[in-house]
Parts: structure tokens; C-alpha cells; sequence
């Protein structure tokens, strides 16, 4: 049996073997897209909602993710984006549940224009509402330690904490508050959202122990992005295997890997 | 005095002129969408598909379509 299939993590009853989310925008056609889909391994895709009238544009894209979906029996994932309160997050959370037919809604509600960080108090109290009209909320969150907390408390079935500003490809700006994460909620489902640039960030998050990456434009963006989208389900693969091997302690001094006996040297020190 | 035979809504920001007395999903089969393909709001409040039909449009009202797009 392989890792793949063998190493399982849950949403609710859903079980999933792919650690790999992938984000759908800024492909360069629609089979780029789905070929990237597939070589990503993916089982669960985000989508969004947009106005009809500047919707126009689609050129076919949600049809192949559909399609993808339904070759891959993966799921939706619709998101919150452009979201600045609760108000407005849980109108457009209850209007994707809707036209996509499922509960799941990655929870987006942005605090400051800037860094597109989210506002924990809104988020908070756009879950806390969400979870209560059955949804299986996806939050995406900063990596402070209470405020995840309070999001569990709501209600949320794992958290999607922000390794780098969305879309900057930074990598994992503060492994230390994320392993703090994941040390102090060590049953949690916990996935790293947004800032991953390179496969190397997404390998790093699941050698921390942390159970899945979300990522879009590290894909998309790339020269090949069906190229990068093998490289990512490579790495998170690699992560992963990592992480259940266990990855050594780091020493301060030098410790020789060679077992030595005695002088090494046959002639002995020079006289 | 008569009522108008028309009024104007605002629909996705811009003026859209519907019979007076025209359902929420009068609108939507009129610009071609299939019920299921968008999902709505009026005012700000999201209006479900089983509803569209009693929520009568009023002069002035916000009428937001939104359909599936691409996502992060």
C-alpha cells in the first residue's frame, strides 16, 4: 500500500489522502488548469463567487474544474474572498453554499488592505454564525495562538493559518509561531494557507507536522505550472514522509556521523 | 393615478429597467441565467432559490447575480 493511500486525514466523515488544496485563478487557459488539477493529485480545489457582469470572462474555467472534480471525485471549496465583515462574509458564505451545493466554505475576512491579513475579530464572529447554519467552516486565519483557539471553540473543524501574505510566495514567515500551533493543538487538523512560494515551503510545513497546504498562486504563476503542480504533490509528499519518520533534533556542535575506532590513519601522527 | 408599467432596479451597480411588479425570478430567467446557474441578492441579503419567486422587486432595489469563478 502506499504512503499516499495509506496515510489518511478527515474533514467531518470526509476522508482525504491528498495534503495538496490547490487554488484555481490565474491559470493561462483552462487546460492548463486541469492538467495541473491532475498532476497535483488534488482532492479538494477553491473556487469563488463573482457578480455575473464581471464574471463574463470565465472563458470555460469552472466547467473543466468541474469536470477535474468529477474525474477525480474531488471536492469544492468555495472561498470568501474580497470579504472586509462578517456581514458580508456570511451572505456570500450562505450564496456559495448555494450554487455549489455544499457546506464547506473556506472563511475569508480581510482585516487590512495591504497585507490581505485577516481580521480575527470578524472571522470570529462570521464562524461562530456559519457554524451554527451547519457549515464545516475552513478559517483562514493568522498564526496567533488564541485566536485560533477561539475559532475552535466556535466551532471550526481545523484552522488555515497564513505562512506569508497571500499571493507573495515568502514561504513561512514565522516558523515559530507555527510550530507553536502545532504543539499546543496537537489533535487539530491544521493546514498551511497562503505565502507558499516555493515546493521547499510546502515540504517545510508538513515536516512541522502540519497536515496539508493551500496554495494557488506558486502554481499558476509558475513557467509550467503543470510542472510545478507535480514538483508541490513531490515535496508534500516528501513533507509528509518526513514528518512521520521523524526528523532528527538539531545539535549545536558537530556529532560524527562515522563510528570511528581509534587512529583512522594506518601511518599514525607524523613524528 | 396608474401604476408605472415599469421601474428601474439597480442591477450589479447599474440601472436595469424591469416591469413593475416583476419576481426576483422574472429577472433571472429574463437575462438567460438558469435558476441554478446564479445565486442572488436583494438589498444586501441573500434572497435563496425557493424565494425568488415571491421577492417582488421594489424601485431602487440592489439586485446582486453571482455565479462560479475562479479561486484562491
Amino acid at each position: 500500500m502506499t504512503q499516499a493511500s495509506s496515510d489518511t486525514w478527515q474533514v467531518g466523515d470526509v476522508v482525504l489522502s491528498s495534503r495538496f488544496l490547490l487554488g484555481t485563478a490565474g491559470y493561462p487557459s483552462p487546460q492548463v488548469l486541469g492538467d495541473a488539477i491532475v498532476a497535483s493529485g488534488t482532492q479538494v480545489v477553491t473556487v469563488g463567487l463573482k457578480r455575473t457582469l464581471a464574471a463574463a470572462g470565465d472563458n470555460g474555467h469552472v466547467a473543466m474544474i468541474r469536470r477535474c472534480m468529477q474525474q477525480q471525485g474531488a471536492r469544492l471549496l468555495p472561498n470568501t474572498a474580497g470579504c472586509r465583515t462578517a456581514r458580508e462574509a456570511v451572505q456570500l458564505a450562505q450564496m456559495a453554499r448555494e450554487l455549489y451545493d455544499t457546506p464547506w466554505i473556506k472563511l475569508e475576512v480581510v482585516g487590512d488592505e495591504h497585507t490581505l491579513q485577516p481580521d480575527p475579530f470578524e472571522l470570529l464572529q462570521a464562524a461562530t454564525q456559519l457554524v451554527r447554519e451547519g457549515f464545516t467552516v475552513f478559517p483562514y486565519c493568522t498564526d496567533d495562538l488564541v485566536s485560533c483557539r477561539r475559532l475552535l471553540d466556535a466551532g471550526c473543524p481545523l484552522l488555515m493559518p497564513w505562512g506569508a501574505p497571500i499571493g507573495s510566495g515568502q514561504g513561512l514567515l514565522n516558523p515559530f509561531a507555527l510550530r507553536t500551533l502545532r504543539e499546543r493543538l496537537p489533535d487539530t487538523v491544521l493546514i498551511v494557507d497562503a505565502g507558499i512560494g516555493a515546493p521547499s515551503h510546502a515540504a517545510l510545513a508538513l515536516e512541522m507536522g502540519y497536515d496539508a497546504v493551500l496554495l494557488n498562486s506558486a502554481v499558476a504563476q509558475a513557467r509550467n505550472p503543470v510542472a510545478m503542480a507535480q514538483a508541490f504533490r513531490l515535496a508534500i509528499e516528501a513533507g509528509r514522509g518526513a514528518w512521520r519518520a521523524g526528523v532528527m533534533a538539531k545539535q549545536d556542535f558537530a556529532v560524527a556521523s562515522t563510528p570511528v575506532g581509534g587512529d583512522p590513519f594506518l601511518l599514525g601522527p607524523a613524528a | 393615478m396608474n401604476a408605472p408599467a415599469s421601474i428601474i432596479v439597480s442591477l450589479d451597480g447599474q440601472a436595469h429597467a424591469v416591469p413593475a411588479g416583476c419576481s426576483l425570478a422574472a429577472l433571472v430567467a429574463s437575462l438567460q441565467h438558469q435558476p441554478a446557474a446564479v445565486t442572488t441578492a436583494v438589498n444586501g441579503g441573500f434572497v435563496p432559490r425557493d424565494q425568488r419567486e415571491r421577492c417582488v422587486l421594489n424601485e431602487g432595489d440592489a439586485v446582486l447575480l453571482f455565479q462560479p469563478i475562479v479561486g484562491g
